[in-house]
């Protein structure tokens, strides 16, 4: 069964992109049928992919259940790894998705016709936290959260349990978080990394993802780490950080 | 909608690399470093992968399905254990084993053809420096069984890349226009099995016999036989090797419809040599019986115990067991009386009387030089005649013994119309075939639901002596009785199948046709 992976957090900057395509990339390397659906208005994730920014028949259209999702479907450099792409209309997914008769219900609604063909979907999410956010809860299985080794960043993270706790209907998506941009060489990262990995009930990974040159060189070379440095640091993070997660999805 | 995808052949003399200077050219590409691949195909004996335009490669433990001429991949799997021959049941469960599942059926897959090819990976850009047509120049090489090498046909696989048509179809423009390619017109595989000198698209048990309807009846009936005899040469390895249980299957019905034949145009044969052989042919089919109706039983094991309740699918277990051990117990006797000298004079007498026939005396042959269009006719009247005397006769309180003669009548007739349809119009034997197997149906699923409920109550007393033998009992009488419950209802059918085999118009035609 297809598992639906959000890569999340209401703040942004914190790594969900590169997390995004450089999962993506990897579980495709590993024999798996992988969708990534680019939810960012700023399109991070189809540049990286060399992907033009635009959903045929328009975003809005797409989101509204008007299109047919295949047909917006771009294959990556990876034979084994798609791309919904970004439109600039997810800007006002707000809007169009309040328009329809379960705005929540939107993005589980697209995703339908594509279960079949994918053992993986991970959506780069916007960030926010709105009636889109809502629709990214309930289509997915799991809410994936860099998080940046800060208390306010631990703080927003804490907020964003609650709210799925309160406020989002069953079935719920599992909430993971995994630190993200971590430098060993800062006491406080350290500091904050262990003691909140004691209190956060396992919802924490151990493979963190450290602030690497690697990582900001993706954008230069528009490709996922395992195209350009598969050996170094920040690659070998990813590949540990996916072998953690799959085995939990 | 899966991405756009096309082979063509590269001209003798254009190498992989030589292709790929040529793409440069003309278009923004990128050449990857080349690579080996040692593919082994695998297929059933009767090719059902290649009716399926797919074909499954196992490279290094890796098993793959894919597209036969353009490698699109379907569905992978690992398979570690290195096998000589693979089930359905032997693969684990996912993507590969659903696909294979509904294609192969009971059929085993072993090893067809080895291919080593060099692949050399071409990718095209756009302006964004993204791959948007894939490219594969393909060396391959047959391997043959001895390791000697055969080159096959340089080729180009064009696979599209999902969203960028336009740009596939941009270039396979231009390398079927501007540089000539034409279509690869079959796979590689394909190439290698001619290369091997083995049958492309596997060996079919199928008749596939063109009669002309003026030519002797004896003639005909050599030509009918002589397919017939290669069937089962053709299926014995796999029966005695018990690669799959269509073997014997196929064996069987060629074996059963020799017999038709040599009873039904016993006027073309000398009696004395024929009763020889009609009692050879006789001994063979008891001496696979036993096999094949175990067989049965185990291959329609599953689908009979589905319907049990809950935890009585687990009871009966012990039954499987038992029939395993039956099978194999009969099988060791089956495959000594075919290696026996016996079995094999017989193929060879018969090989020899068969080439003999057409120039022996024709004193005690009256139906030899006749065409055969007429003594085939006379003799398909006959035995249509003949069910509809037997069916009309049936009635409710009818023993069992009369629907199974009928059955027996009837599979006469249904070799009879397979012999010698090409002699007839299609719109007579079509219909007359459709009914009659609309018959067959009822009478087999009346006949077969006795013979496996009495090979079940045969069973009885040694499942009561296994370890959980009692519990395999009670789920045994379950079965006995949903067996009879659909015997009953194949009887309950008959009637207005056997109406429709018998109706008038279709006498009519009959009497038309045949006289």
């Amino acid at each position: 069964m297809t598992k639906v992976v959000a890569l999340y957090n209401i703040k942004g900057g914190v790594g969900k992109t590169s997390a995004a395509v450089n999962l993506a990339w990897i579980a495709a390397q590993g024999g798996s049928r992988v969708l990534l659906w680019d939810l960012d208005p700023q399109g991070a994730a189809s540049y990286l992919l060399r992907i033009r920014p635009k959903v045929r028949g328009g975003g809005s259209k797409l989101v509204r259940g008007k299109t047919d999702p295949a047909a917006a479907l771009k294959g990556s450099d990876h034979e084994l790894l798609d791309l919904l792409p970004a439109d600039f209309s997810y800007r006002n997914m707000d809007l169009v998705l309040d328009a329809t008769k379960h705005p929540t219900q939107g993005l589980r609604r697209v995703l339908a016709p594509l279960a079949d063909d994918y053992d993986y979907v991970f959506l780069d999410c916007p960030p926010a936290i709105s009636l889109a956010s809502e629709s990214i809860f309930a289509a997915a299985d799991m809410l994936l959260v860099p998080l940046i080794p800060t208390p306010l960043s631990l703080r927003t993270f804490e907020q964003l349990r609650g709210f799925v706790a309160d406020e989002v209907p069953k079935p719920r998506p599992r909430i993971l978080a995994f630190f993200s941009m971590a430098d060993g060489r800062k006491t406080l990262h350290r500091e904050i990394m262990s003691a909140f990995c004691a209190t956060a009930d396992g919802a924490v990974l151990d493979a963190a993802i450290p602030a690497a040159t690697d990582v900001e060189k993706m954008a230069r070379e528009r490709r996922a780490l395992a195209g350009f440095a598969p050996a170094g640091r920040a690659a070998r993070a990813y590949a540990a950080l996916w072998d953690e997660l799959e085995p939990r999805l | 909608m899966d991405p756009r995808a096309s082979t063509l052949l590269l001209p003798d003399g254009l190498s992989a690399s030589g292709a790929a200077d040529r793409l440069a050219a003309l278009m923004p590409v990128v050449t990857q470093r080349a690579h080996a691949v040692d593919r082994t195909f695998w297929d059933t004996f009767d090719g059902r992968l290649h009716r399926a335009g797919v074909a499954l490669a196992e490279a290094a433990g890796r098993f793959v399905l894919m597209d036969a001429t353009t490698y699109a991949e379907h569905a992978s799997a690992q398979h570690p254990r290195r096998a000589r021959m693979l089930r359905v049941e032997d693969l684990a469960a996912g993507a590969l084993r659903d696909e294979l599942a509904p294609v192969i059926e009971m059929r085993a897959l072993t090893p067809i053809a080895r291919v080593r090819s060099r692949l050399l990976p071409i990718n095209v850009l756009d302006d964004l420096g993204k791959i948007v047509v894939r490219l594969r120049a393909e060396e391959p090489v047959a391997i043959l069984t001895g390791g000697d090498k055969l080159a096959l046909r340089t080729r180009l696989h064009v696979a599209g890349v999902r969203g960028y048509d336009i740009d596939h179809d941009v270039v396979l423009k231009l390398l079927t226009g501007d540089i000539g390619l034409e279509e690869a017109p079959r796979p590689v595989l394909d190439d290698a099995l001619t290369a091997l000198g083995s049958p492309v698209g596997g060996t079919s048990s199928k008749l596939k016999i063109e009669l002309d309807p003026a030519e002797r009846a004896d003639v005909a009936a050599v030509k009918v036989l002589r397919r017939l005899a290669e069937v089962i040469d053709d299926n014995t390895p796999g029966t005695l090797a018990d690669v799959d249980s269509e073997f014997l299957h196929d064996l069987r019905v060629a074996v059963r419809r020799s017999r038709a034949l040599q009873r039904e145009l016993r006027g073309v044969f000398a009696p004395e040599p024929l009763r020889a052989f009609r009692d050879g042919f006789r001994e063979l089919q008891v001496l696979t019986g036993p096999t094949r109706d175990l067989d049965v039983q185990l291959l329609e094991f599953a689908e009979l115990a589905a319907g049990l309740e809950e935890g009585a699918t687990e009871d009966v277990a012990p039954l499987r067991r038992l029939l395993e051990q039956r099978l194999a117990v009969e099988r060791r006797a089956m495959v000594a009386g075919l290696r026996s000298a016996r079995a094999h004079a017989l193929r060879e007498n018969w090989q020899d009387f068969l080439d003999a026939l057409v120039t022996a005396p024709e004193d005690d042959r009256p139906d030899a030089a006749r065409p055969i269009a007429d003594v085939a006719a006379e003799r398909i009247g006959v035995v249509y005649r003949r069910m509809v005397k037997m069916g009309t006769a049936i009635g409710d309180d009818s023993p069992h013994e009369a629907l199974h003669d009928l059955r027996k009548k009837g599979k006469e007739l249904r070799y009879l119309l397979e012999f010698f349809a090409s002699l007839y119009p299609p719109e007579v034997v079509k219909p007359m075939v459709a009914t009659l197997k609309g018959l067959q149906d009822v009478l087999g699923r009346f006949q077969d639901r006795e013979v496996q409920a009495d090979l079940l109550r045969a069973l009885g007393d040694d499942i009561a002596a296994m370890e959980g033998g009692a519990a395999a009992l009670m789920a045994m009488g379950v079965l006995v009785e949903r067996l009879a419950e659909q015997q009953e209802q194949a009887r309950a059918e008959f009637a207005a199948s056997f109406a429709q085999f018998a109706a008038k118009p279709q006498r009519r035609i009959v009497k038309a046709t045949f006289g």
